[in-house]
């Protein structure tokens, strides 16, 4: 893993060089005939092609009735009702790979695509510098419609890695409050011990430990236990298989591994006061065996197995967490699993959780010359999220949604011709996500409180199991405790030479303290060794870049006020 | 041969312990991911699968070869390594027999091909290469680059070099032309040296799977070691979707493991019809005389 980074910042700054060299040489040849496409009643004629990048990962692979990338249910339609044909260029596997390849295109070795999905904020700063990608600070104030600029405002943070000296060079990616996350708990276990769900961190210590020591299975061994999370990646993994509720609760907003701002000013929160006790207690836990004892190295979707085959109590992770973990309901008769609120810090606050607002953002071809037409199809592309026009169920019937004896199924088996999984046909176009305006739950919310199903989203809220329903609407009631990184810029000077090497020192102290390799003690000197080797300089660094993004007012710019 | 002693036998039984272990180790993996192929979900998500099915089905198998990329992954594969090896034995053989023997500025010749191998240009001026060439999105792309392999030749000239100089001499004298010699003496001769840097280059062309994502624009195009590698990484941190409730449906283990395993399959079918050549190794040309 270490190796590969490395490789890759080898091959970026090599690519840096290339485009300099390569950039002087290819930049002219651009000038393309401009299509004499005339937008009439909403449609293009005569149609012209978009050319996008895209990532394709193992969701987005999906096609059925011998469906491809460019040919399939989404591109057709695009192309007979809006006159625009989506066509991908430049297609990546996971993160780094798809990175790659959009640094080999900046070399100027081929036409970079119209559209640029981009996940990687230094690859955002390195498409910035290279001059290659447009500025659409305009654009948005003149083409983006009303309803979808009612969503960026709401998320004004989303800009600050886009921005450059007062100007837009992207936008984010459907930006939406993601859901938090809730605490999975074996229910059939409660009962048997009369225990209640734990809200505070005494009561969840109790009810983990009589998961490891009163035998909640009932077969006389004592081969359960209580908490099972990852701790490979990091103390605060943001989705499933999470830690980070202990952290929380000594630590309050000051969550591993991310940014706060704490009055203005940036704080790291892994050096912040509470992780020290925090440590503590998850290390007592560890040596009494509340814990899954490979925790350091099982990632997020491995921790969750020993939970699936009916080992452990207790799992923490986004409301879905629940599909993924159920078969236990199969593997071990009895068994059930119901949805809690996170426990309460130790001074009474909710514990706080790390949040997205976006997954990358959008960057445009600086030739692109109809950002109208984007617009225009992404508009469309939220008719779903909103449930109005043609997409107000899903976005076709028969792959995402079908109508079966009047009625709109969102249940894949029950489909006229049934499917092994619903299509995400969102996901065909240029977004990685089907966008949503859902927030945390909202909808789940609504139902919980007697709203009756009658949109596209309410209908397939509700045909979702119980157990993930009420994760949701508990998601929703808590929103407040999502956090989202203050920090989404690039990497700053200091933090390329020094971060792998302070979040790995990180890592690796959390971990001794847990496993009882290390003295409590350990973490003070972490703590001073990170401030004292790069530490204060990346905060410094961090600070800067934060008065610098919120310096200019680009909202109003792009007419987002 | 060697005396029964107290001390050669405790070798033996060592010796049986060691490889049986090491004959293990290569084999389980292999043997756990078929019983994960025939497992069901869930006995797979929680970790109950070790070498024998749970809850046995064939239902991966079924979903695999229906599965229109999977097929079609498979196909360029199957394409790729038939055209790749050709096209590779081709200019190995023509190549290796020309530096078997002495001519002038040969050494030089020699030392040019070796410069590929010690410094290659990087990936960005191959891939600037290939697109400047027009061999983006097309199988040439991957079959093309990798065509000839300085190692290989090596190989090849030294196997080429060990068969002896008087047959050669003997068929000149009969009135064989140079090609005729390759063909009817120097080819039978070194099969073995033939048959196993072939399986080099194909064992290479069906694993590698970098080149496929690089120059494939389109996931249809995929090779199979490409297609699979998009399936079966899982989603981990670095690349943390947003989605809701689509990431559940993620593909099943089983449906991973049937995948990969339907993918090793050729290549180890094609194995021991080329493992009679290689029993007496590469170096076998080496005491002919």
């Amino acid at each position: 893993m270490k190796k590969r980074t490395h490789l890759w910042k080898m091959v970026s700054m090599v690519m840096l060089s290339a485009i300099l060299v390569a950039g002087c040489s290819k930049g002219e040849s651009a000038s393309e005939t401009a299509p004499a496409s005339v937008l009439k009643d909403g449609k293009y004629d005569p149609p012209f092609t978009i050319t996008i990048a895209k990532q394709q990962d193992e969701n987005a692979g999906k096609y059925i009735n011998g469906e491809t990338l460019n040919d399939n249910v989404l591109t057709r339609w695009g192309e007979q009702n809006l006159g625009i044909k989506i066509q991908t260029t430049l297609l990546g596997g996971d993160a780094s790979q798809y990175n790659t390849k959009l640094r080999l295109a900046l070399t100027g070795s081929e036409k970079l695509p119209d559209v640029l999905p981009v996940y990687d904020t230094m690859l955002v700063n390195d498409l910035i510098d290279s001059g290659q990608v447009k500025e659409i600070t305009e654009d948005i104030s003149t083409y983006m419609p009303d309803r979808i600029k009612d969503i960026y405002k709401q998320y004004p943070t989303t800009f600050n890695p886009v921005v450059r000296e007062g100007k837009v060079y992207g936008m984010a990616i459907a930006p939406n409050l993601t859901e938090g996350e809730v605490m999975l708990i074996r229910q059939d276990w409660l009962d048997k011990l009369n225990l209640k769900a734990p809200t505070t961190i005494e009561e969840f210590e109790q009810v983990i430990a009589a998961f490891t020591n009163e035998d909640p299975d009932g077969n006389g061994k004592k081969d359960t236990y209580g908490f099972t999370f990852s701790g490979k990646d990091s103390y605060n993994t943001g989705w499933v298989s999470d830690p980070v509720m202990i952290f929380s609760a000594y630590t309050g907003k000051h969550l591993p591994r991310q940014w706060h701002n704490d009055n203005g000013k940036l704080t790291y929160g892994s050096v912040a006061p509470g992780n020290k006790e925090a440590l503590a207690k998850l290390r007592d836990w560890y040596a009494k065996g509340y814990l899954n004892k490979e925790l350091a190295t099982q990632g997020a979707w491995d921790a969750l197995s020993d939970f699936t085959e009916g080992k452990a109590g207790i799992i923490i992770g986004r409301p879905w967490l629940y599909d993924s973990v159920k078969d236990v309901e199969k593997n071990v008769d009895g068994a059930k699993i119901s949805a809690y609120p996170t426990i309460q810090g130790v001074n009474g606050d909710k514990t706080y959780q790390s949040a997205q607002l976006n997954d990358g953002v959008f960057m445009f071809n600086k030739d692109f010359q109809n950002m109208e037409a984007f617009f225009l199809y992404y508009d469309k592309m939220y008719d779903a999220a909103f449930s109005t026009g043609e997409f107000k169920y899903g976005y076709a019937q028969g792959y995402d949604y079908d109508i079966v004896n009047d009625k709109v199924t969102f249940d894949p088996t029950k489909f006229n011709t049934p499917l092994e999984a619903v299509q995400g046909v969102g996901k065909m176009a240029f977004t990685k996500n089907t966008p949503s305006v859902d927030g945390p739950g909202q909808s789940y919310y609504d139902l919980a409180n007697g709203v009756k199903a009658d949109t596209g989203v309410l209908i397939q809220s509700a045909s979702k199991d119980q157990t993930t329903q009420d994760g949701y609407r508990i998601s929703y009631e808590n929103r407040d405790v999502l956090l989202p990184n203050e920090f989404n810029g690039p990497p700053t000077p200091t933090m390329q030479n020094v971060w792998e090497q302070l979040t790995t020192m990180e890592q690796e102290t959390f971990t001794k303290i847990i496993y009882g390799n290390e003295p409590l003690e350990a973490f003070d000197t972490f703590v001073k060794q990170w401030h004292e080797k790069g530490g204060d300089t990346v905060i410094e660094e961090v600070n800067e870049w934060y008065n610098q993004a919120s310096e200019t007012d680009v909202m109003t710019l792009m007419n987002l006020k | 041969m060697y005396h029964k002693t107290t001390g050669y036998r405790v070798f033996s039984y060592f010796n049986y312990a060691f490889m049986i272990l090491a004959g293990l180790a290569c084999f389980l993996p292999l043997l756990h991911l078929l019983a994960q192929s025939l497992s069901s979900k869930a006995a797979i998500s929680g970790n109950m699968v070790s070498f024998w099915p749970v809850g046995f089905n064939v239902d991966a198998y079924i979903k695999t070869f229906n599965n229109s990329n999977f097929n079609g992954a498979m196909l360029t594969s199957i394409t790729r390594t038939v055209l790749g090896t050709t096209i590779s034995m081709f200019i190995l053989i023509c190549a290796g027999y020309a530096l078997s023997k002495e001519f002038r500025g040969r050494n030089v010749l020699m030392w040019f091909f070796i410069f590929t191998m010690l410094f290659s240009g990087g990936l960005i001026p191959s891939y600037i290469l290939i697109t400047a060439l027009g061999l983006k999105d097309t199988i040439w792309a991957l079959v093309l680059p990798g065509a000839f392999g300085a190692y290989n030749l090596i190989l090849l000239v030294n196997f080429f070099k060990t068969i002896p100089k008087a047959l050669e001499e003997a068929a000149f004298i009969d009135g064989a032309s140079f090609f005729v010699i390759l063909s009817k003496i120097y080819l039978p001769l070194s099969l073995p040296g033939i048959a196993t840097v072939s399986l080099f280059i194909m064992v290479g062309h069906w694993n590698s799977w970098f080149d496929g994502i690089l120059y494939m624009s389109d996931a249809s195009k995929y090779p199979l070691a490409s297609f699979l590698q998009t399936v079966v990484v899982q989603s981990n941190m670095q690349n943390m979707a947003m989605s809701q409730s689509e990431v559940a449906a993620m593909s099943e283990q089983s449906i991973k493991a049937a995948q990969i395993f339907v993918s090793t399959l050729p290549i180890i079918l094609v194995y021991p019809f080329l493992q009679r050549y290689f029993v007496k190794g590469i170096v076998l040309g080496a005491v002919k005389e």
